[in-house]
Parts: C-alpha cells; sequence; structure tokens
C-alpha cells in the first residue's frame, strides 16, 4: 500500500523539480547515503553500513581500501611474509597522532586487537580478527594474551596466523580492525578519537554528523574543511534534499533510476559502479525436492533473470553466472548463465520424478526491492509448475529462519565486507559456513573446500583467482542457490563536487580527494 | 480534585505494569534476536553464545524480567543492547522533538480546525461550508505520508520557500508540523462543525440573541464554550498518538524524533531500547489521557471529580 502511493511522487519529482541550479555557498560537503543511525563510532561495534563508513573517515587500519577497492598501506606501512605465509610482520608508520595529539604505537594495535575479541567489549565482528593465532582462544576467555600478535618494538607488529591466509591484509582494512587509542573510555562510542583524514566534531542522533578535516592527516590532509553525514530514512525525502542542492551525493532509488537516465540534464550528474553486492536466492539442499540438483537447476532456468533486473531493478546490475562479481579477480566473465527456458525447467523436473511439479516456501524481506523480486520468482516459477508460497518477514526473522534451516528458498543480497572473490565463496558455500557462517542452502562438498582451503594459503594472485574459478564453476554446475545478478550502484553527484568516484567497497570513498567547486 | 487525581495516577500503575509484562513476553516469543542483528550477516556459533551470555540472555526469563523491572523501578532503564547507550539518555533527547512537532501540528490543527469548524456552522450548507467539507474529506483520506512528500515537492523543490527535511529553526517544523496535523484539521473542523450546529440551535443561543449580543459574543462565549467536550476529545486522543506514534511524519522529513527511534530499535530487536520506550510512551499516553480528563472539568462546570 505505502509503496504503491509512494511510487507516484518520485515520478512526480523526476519531472517537475528545480535544477540543482549553482554551487552553493557552503563549504561543507554533505552526504545523503545514511538511511539510519550509526549504531557507534567504536570501530569495535561497526557492524552496519553507516557505522563502518563513520569509521573509514576517523579512524585508520593498517591496511585501507581505496574506492576502486584495493588495498594499500594504512598505518603500516609495509608489510613482510614469511615463506610459510603464517607470520606477517608489519612496519608501522612513524610520527602518526591520535586527534588529541597522543602518538600512535604497535602497543595501540595489540590493545585495539584485544578489545575487539574481549566478549565484554559487546561489539559482534570478531570474525577479521579470527584468523589470528590464539584469537578465538583469547575471545573465550582461555587466554590472558592473543599468542600470535606481538610488538617486538613501538614501529612493528608480528601476527602469526593459525593458518596460511593470503588475503589477510583485506581483513585488516575492515573498519573493525581499526586502531583506536589507549583506554578508549565508556563513551568513545559517541566522542570517537582517531588518526583518520576527518576529526569528530558533533552527532546529533537520527539527524546528521559532523566531522572536520585533520590538517596533520599522514596521507595528506583532506582537500575541503568538513564534512557532514545526513541521516535521511526516506529515499525519495532524500532526492527532494539533492534536488534542492542541500546534499552532494545521492544514491539513486531503483525505481528512479529510468527517469535519471532519461533526463539529458540529470544524466550528466550519474557516475555508476558495479557493487560488491550480490542478489540470489538460497536454496536449501537439505530440504524435499531441493536435494536433488535437477531440480535447483530447474529452477535457475525458470526465472527470467533479465527482465527482472530490467523491470524490477530499473536494469541495475549485472546478471550473475556464479557468486564472483565480474570485476573481481577469478570471475569467469564468458561463462553463460541459465538461460531462461521453461520447457527445460519442466524437462528437467520430470526427469528428477515430479512431473506434476512442487511446492515451495520462498522466504523474503519485507522491505526496498525484495517483495517485488521475491513476486516476480513466484510468478516465473509458476509457469514451470513449481508452486511458491511467499513469505514476507522483517529482516531479522527472516535471517534467524534461514539460518536455523526452515526455509526452502530464501532471497538474500550479500554485501562484501572486503573486495575478494573469497569473501562470496567461503561464507556463502563453504560447508564451515553452514548456518550462521553465512552459507544458508547448507550445501556441503568437499571438492569445493578443499578449492577455497587451496586459495587461503596461495600467495600467487593469479593462481588463487584459478582457484577461485574452479570452485565458482563447481557450486555453478550443482546450484545451491538461484544465481539473480550483481547490483549496480547509481549514484547522482552534484555538478559542483569534484574528485568523488563510487566506493566499490561501502567504507572506501573517504572524501579526501572531493571538493567544491565554485 | 485532588484526590481524584492521586487516584488516576495510582490506578495507572497495574496498567503500566500490564504494558511491561505483555512488551516483555511479546519481545520473548517473537522472532528474531538482538545477538543475531550485532554479529551481522556471517558469524560462528561461539561469538553468539558469548554475546548472549554478556547480555545475559542465556538466562531464564523470569529473571531476566525481575531484573528489568527492579531497574525501572530504580529509575534506570538500562542501556541498548546495540549502541550501547543508555536508554533514558535516548529517550530525553527524542522525545522534546517529537513534543514540538506534536505540540505544532495540534496548535495549527486546533486553530485551524475549530476555526473552520465554526465558520462552517454559522452558515451550514453555504460555499464555505460545503469546501470546508471537501477539504475535511480530502485531509481525512490522504495518508501522511503522501501528503508530506506532496508538501515537501511543491514548498521545497518548486517553491524553495522551506528546506525539505532535517531539524532545526522554524523554518524546518511548517512542513512536517502542518503535515502531521492535516489529519487532526480536517477531523476537527468536522467535529466542531457538528457540536456548534447543535448548540446553536438550542434555547439559549436564541435567548442570547434576542437580548441582542453581538453575534461574535453568541458564538464566541455562548455557543462555543459549550460545544468544547467533543473537541476536546478529539484533541486528547489526537494528541496521544501524535506523541507516541508520528513514526511516519518523522520518517519522510527526517525529523529526529522517537518513533523513528522506537522503529529502528525493533527492527534491531534491541529489546532494552523497546521496553524502555514502550513504557516511557505509555506513561505519556496515561498523562495526557488524565490531562484530557481534568481539561472536561474546566471547559463545563457540570463536570465534576471528586
Amino acid at each position: 500500500m505505502r509503496r504503491h502511493l509512494l511510487l507516484l511522487v518520485p515520478a512526480i519529482l523526476a519531472c517537475g523539480g528545480g535544477d540543482g541550479g549553482s554551487a552553493p555557498t557552503r563549504n561543507t560537503i554533505i552526504d545523503s547515503r545514511d538511511t539510519y543511525d550509526p549504531r557507534s563510532m567504536d570501530p569495535a561495534l561497526s557492524t552496519d553500513v553507516p557505522t563502518g563508513r563513520a569509521v573509514a573517515y576517523l579512524f585508520d587500519g593498517l591496511t585501507r581500501f581505496t574506492p576502486d577497492a584495493r588495498v594499500v598501506p594504512g598505518l603500516a606501512k609495509s608489510w613482510d611474509i614469511s615463506p610459510d605465509g603464517l607470520t606477517y610482520t608489519f612496519h608501522l608508520r612513524n610520527g602518526v597522532k591520535f586527534h588529541d595529539g597522543r602518538p600512535f604505537s604497535a602497543k595501540n594495535v595489540i590493545a585495539t586487537f584485544q578489545r575487539v575479541l574481549d566478549p565484554a567489549t559487546k561489539g559482534g565482528r570478531t570474525l577479521p580478527l579470527h584468523p589470528i593465532r590464539g584469537a578465538e582462544d583469547y575471545a573465550a576467555g582461555k587466554a590472558t594474551t592473543i599468542a600470535g600478535l606481538s610488538s617486538p618494538n613501538d614501529s612493528t607488529v608480528v601476527i602469526t596466523l593459525k593458518e596460511p591466509l593470503a588475503i589477510f591484509p583485506k581483513f585488516l582494512a575492515m573498519p573493525v580492525a581499526s586502531i583506536v587509542p589507549e583506554n578508549p573510555g565508556s563513551d568513545f562510542g559517541q566522542k570517537p578519537i582517531g588518526t583518520g583524514p576527518w576529526k569528530f566534531v558533533e552527532w546529533r542522533h537520527d539527524d546528521y554528523i559532523k566531522f572536520a578535516k585533520n590538517a596533520e592527516y599522514f596521507d595528506g590532509a583532506p582537500k575541503s574543511d568538513s564534512l557532514m553525514a545526513r541521516i535521511i530514512p526516506e529515499r525519495s525525502t532524500a532526492t527532494a534534499e539533492f534536488e534542492s542542492g542541500n546534499v552532494d551525493v545521492l544514491n539513486v532509488n531503483e525505481q528512479e533510476s529510468r527517469n535519471w537516465e532519461a533526463d539529458p540534464e540529470k544524466q550528466k550528474l550519474l557516475q555508476s559502479a558495479s557493487a560488491l553486492r550480490f542478489w540470489y536466492v538460497a536454496m536449501n539442499v537439505t530440504r524435499g525436492p531441493l536435494k536433488d540438483v535437477r531440480v535447483r537447476q530447474a529452477i535457475n532456468h525458470a526465472v527470467d533473470v533479465p527482465v527482472m533486473l530490467r523491470q524490477v531493478m530499473g536494469g541495475r546490475g549485472s546478471l550473475a553466472s556464479g557468486v564472483i562479481p565480474p570485476t573481481l579477480g577469478g570471475a569467469d566473465t564468458t561463462r553463460r548463465g541459465y538461460a531462461y527456458d521453461v520447457a527445460k525447467a519442466k524437462q528437467l523436473l520430470a526427469q528428477a520424478g515430479y512431473p506434476n511439479g512442487i511446492d515451495l516456501e520462498l522466504w523474503s524481506a519485507n522491505t526496498d526491492a525484495s517483495p517485488r523480486i521475491a513476486q516476480t520468482i513466484q510468478a516465473n516459477l509458476a509457469q514451470a509448475g513449481i508452486r511458491v508460497k511467499l513469505v514476507a518477514r522483517d529482516a531479522s526473522s527472516m535471517r534467524e529462519a534461514s539460518r536455523k534451516g526452515e526455509t526452502d528458498l530464501a532471497l538474500k543480497e550479500w554485501w562484501a565486507d572486503y573486495p575478494d572473490a573469497e569473501n562470496f565463496l567461503y561464507p556463502l558455500l563453504d560447508s564451515r559456513n553452514k548456518g550462521v557462517g553465512g552459507n544458508v542452502s547448507f550445501w556441503a562438498n568437499p571438492q569445493f573446500d578443499r578449492l577455497i582451503d587451496d586459495a587461503h594459503r596461495e600467495q600467487d594472485e593469479a593462481k588463487r583467482n584459478s582457484l577461485y574459478t574452479q570452485a565458482d564453476l563447481i557450486a555453478f554446475n550443482d546450484a545451491p542457490m538461484l544465481f539473480l545478478f550483481f547490483y549496480k550502484d547509481l549514484y547522482a553527484v552534484q555538478p559542483w563536487i569534484k574528485g568523488f568516484t563510487v566506493p566499490a567497497v561501502f567504507s572506501g570513498q573517504r572524501w579526501t580527494d572531493v571538493t567544491i567547486q565554485k | 480534585m485532588f484526590a481524584f487525581i492521586v487516584r488516576r495516577l495510582a490506578l495507572s500503575i497495574p496498567t503500566l505494569f500490564g504494558v511491561l509484562v505483555v512488551v516483555f513476553l511479546l519481545l520473548y516469543v517473537a522472532p528474531g534476536d538482538p545477538v543475531q542483528e550485532m554479529v551481522g550477516e556471517r558469524a560462528d556459533a561461539e561469538t553468539i553464545a558469548r554475546l548472549r551470555k554478556e547480555l545475559k540472555l542465556d538466562e531464564p526469563l523470569i529473571k531476566q524480567f525481575t531484573h528489568y523491572t527492579s531497574g525501572v523501578l530504580r529509575g534506570d532503564f538500562g542501556n541498548s543492547y546495540i549502541t550501547q547507550r543508555p536508554i533514558i539518555q535516548d529517550i530525553r533527547e527524542r522525545f522534546p522533538k517529537t513534543l514540538i512537532l506534536a505540540g505544532s501540528a495540534m496548535l495549527l490543527a486546533s486553530v485551524l480546525g475549530i476555526t473552520i469548524g465554526v465558520l462552517s456552522a454559522r452558515n451550514p450548507g453555504g460555499w464555505f461550508d460545503r469546501l470546508g467539507l471537501g477539504l475535511a474529506y480530502l485531509g481525512i483520506s490522504f495518508p501522511v505520508y503522501w501528503v508530506g512528500l506532496i508538501l515537501i515537492l511543491v514548498f521545497a523543490v518548486m517553491l524553495r520557500w522551506l528546506p525539505p527535511s532535517g531539524y532545526g529553526g522554524i523554518e524546518y517544523l511548517i512542513l512536517p508540523a502542518f503535515a502531521l496535523g492535516s489529519r487532526s484539521i480536517a477531523f476537527l473542523a468536522r467535529v466542531t462543525r457538528s457540536a456548534m450546529l447543535d448548540v446553536l440551535n438550542s434555547d439559549y443561543v436564541r435567548t442570547a440573541r434576542a437580548k441582542g449580543l453581538v453575534e461574535r459574543v453568541v458564538v464566541v462565549r455562548h455557543a462555543l464554550r459549550n460545544a468544547l467536550i467533543p473537541i476536546i476529545t478529539v484533541l486528547g486522543l489526537d494528541f496521544g498518538y501524535y506523541l507516541t506514534g508520528s513514526i511516519l511524519t518523522e520518517t519522510i522529513f527526517s525529523w529526529p524524533g522517537i518513533g523513528r527511534y522506537v522503529v529502528n530499535a525493533i527492527t534491531r530487536r534491541d529489546l532494552p531500547a523497546i521496553q524502555g520506550s514502550v513504557l516511557f510512551l505509555s506513561v505519556v499516553f496515561v498523562m495526557v489521557n488524565l490531562i484530557t480528563d481534568l481539561a472536561y472539568a474546566k471547559a463545563d462546570p457540570r463536570v465534576a471529580y471528586s
């Protein structure tokens, strides 16, 4: 009901409305992407997108992401890897200071990681540090220090892993691994102090967060003086703010993308980039007819994904033939996905012993595009004789049900935490991640798992990517999911904004090169 | 009067306790869990177990309940599981903003609604009455989010008179207050009109007119005063509703009030935040009802409380 009426408004906004007009008199860059209040500004609590973004402005990790998803040195200026791939020696930058003037040193790294892992911190996101030897024992209270973490001197940190993990530097670029000063107080989440390019100024809950440039930032101070992240829950409102020139960057609504692209004036403002976000339907391979690979392939053949992408998502994505986004190493861009072929789907079902079709439940969240995608899938599958009952729940209930293995089909969207094919393959499909780990297909394939293990050990990027490609092909053929599409971000950027690029990872844009040109 | 207030406050205690029990039980049986929300899409069973223990979610329900209730009795609503901020502080930050919005909406609604109602009643069937009736139907039928977005489109994007959204000076307040109050304006206009029509046809109004009072005095002092009871009822109900439920308006206008806070708490299954704010809002509702009842007595001397 609500959505139906709302659809009218973007249409009016798109054809009426004012143009962005001339450059504003303000000097503050204003972002409009956050739709809800961050959980905290404390890196240890960065489990949601708005928090992760703010933490990336205020803090640094040993490494960091660039907008185009490369991993570059952060607080560590370089690192060495032992031949067995187990020990990482990080050489830290000298002379870096926290915003309050205290110097940064190796002991901050150790204290930070301990704090993240300590259950009393009540963060929740400890996984990125689990590869460190002894990290889980420390979290469980079985050890008073993290065995694999030491600092021989103030500017060196040595990390020993429990098993080789070639992509470990990417883990350290995640917001949760950002380094905090000694003894952060109990209100650290409200008054954060980091080493990052922006200093914290003010946080009005559910309203905005203000940042000021850190003129002494070690990697070059931001080119603008101040930055504001506004929190705007309704996307139509964000559009109005953009049209009024009050915000500089807008995440364009899927339903509005066509209008933006059709208008020659507005089209000039658009920037798009492949996001590391994957839409798929997890099929629980332990339930009923879904145990049969032919049924799962039939489902893949029965859904017309290109039409769905065009009609429901405004063309915002690229078709998935596997789980690796086309922009990441390991993606086989020559592989064709399952073709839309209802006759073939029926034939596969009949071969599997279901000539009269099957009944399944499709769970989806009741927000954003999910209900419409679920309805499209339901209509498509009905053509092939697969009768689907839709179950739309709030995201939390749905996640719980799929983790417990109570869903046949679950429509999911996966946001990558770090730019690597492993972040799609391992959590979503490895047998060790069944349930809460992210594999809600409950799929298990020893050959796949072995390839992932090999990839974890492989230091050579090209060889690693080839292992990813092989693993992805196994998953593609065995179809433990309905492969839908990789999302494409579409941003509108005001003409006076210079130096902005759409980040591939949500925390990858730190606004340091962005200016308002008058 | 004093005894009445004390008795009503005493009676509200079991009501509030009932609210506490129901909310607690509902959240316990509802699917979803704050820990799953905290760990995100990817987690491991050990971390989840440790967090549940840390948050004391693994304890028996009755123990959790007594622990929470004793905290509430000491005035401690606890800390949010998700943000770790004290709930009281969160409410203190947001409720005044909701109060400003609700208050302005009600002020707008009473001034406009009662005026339109009175003017309509003075000449029933006239052009103003029919125009008022038409607008009232629109006001009641249009959902608030639609009105809100149209207001933003016209007054912020096209005319550029007011900012589209946000919290700040009076210019930020006008559009949301109008959007929120639009239903009440319409409703009050209708209620005032019918109450006024009843009164204007009564004998004492005819007497007042017969003794030569000017029309303004007849309408305002003699008629309106006697039509106030149903108006107060509507105002009281709507005000309570606005204080607790202006979620849509707050969302559309990015107004940082308590409605959005509650919705966020629910999506994240932030149990202490949900319990604390529901309890707080129940107290507000009880208070508004009490004030409404007291206003009856003030408006109509025949209503006496003892």
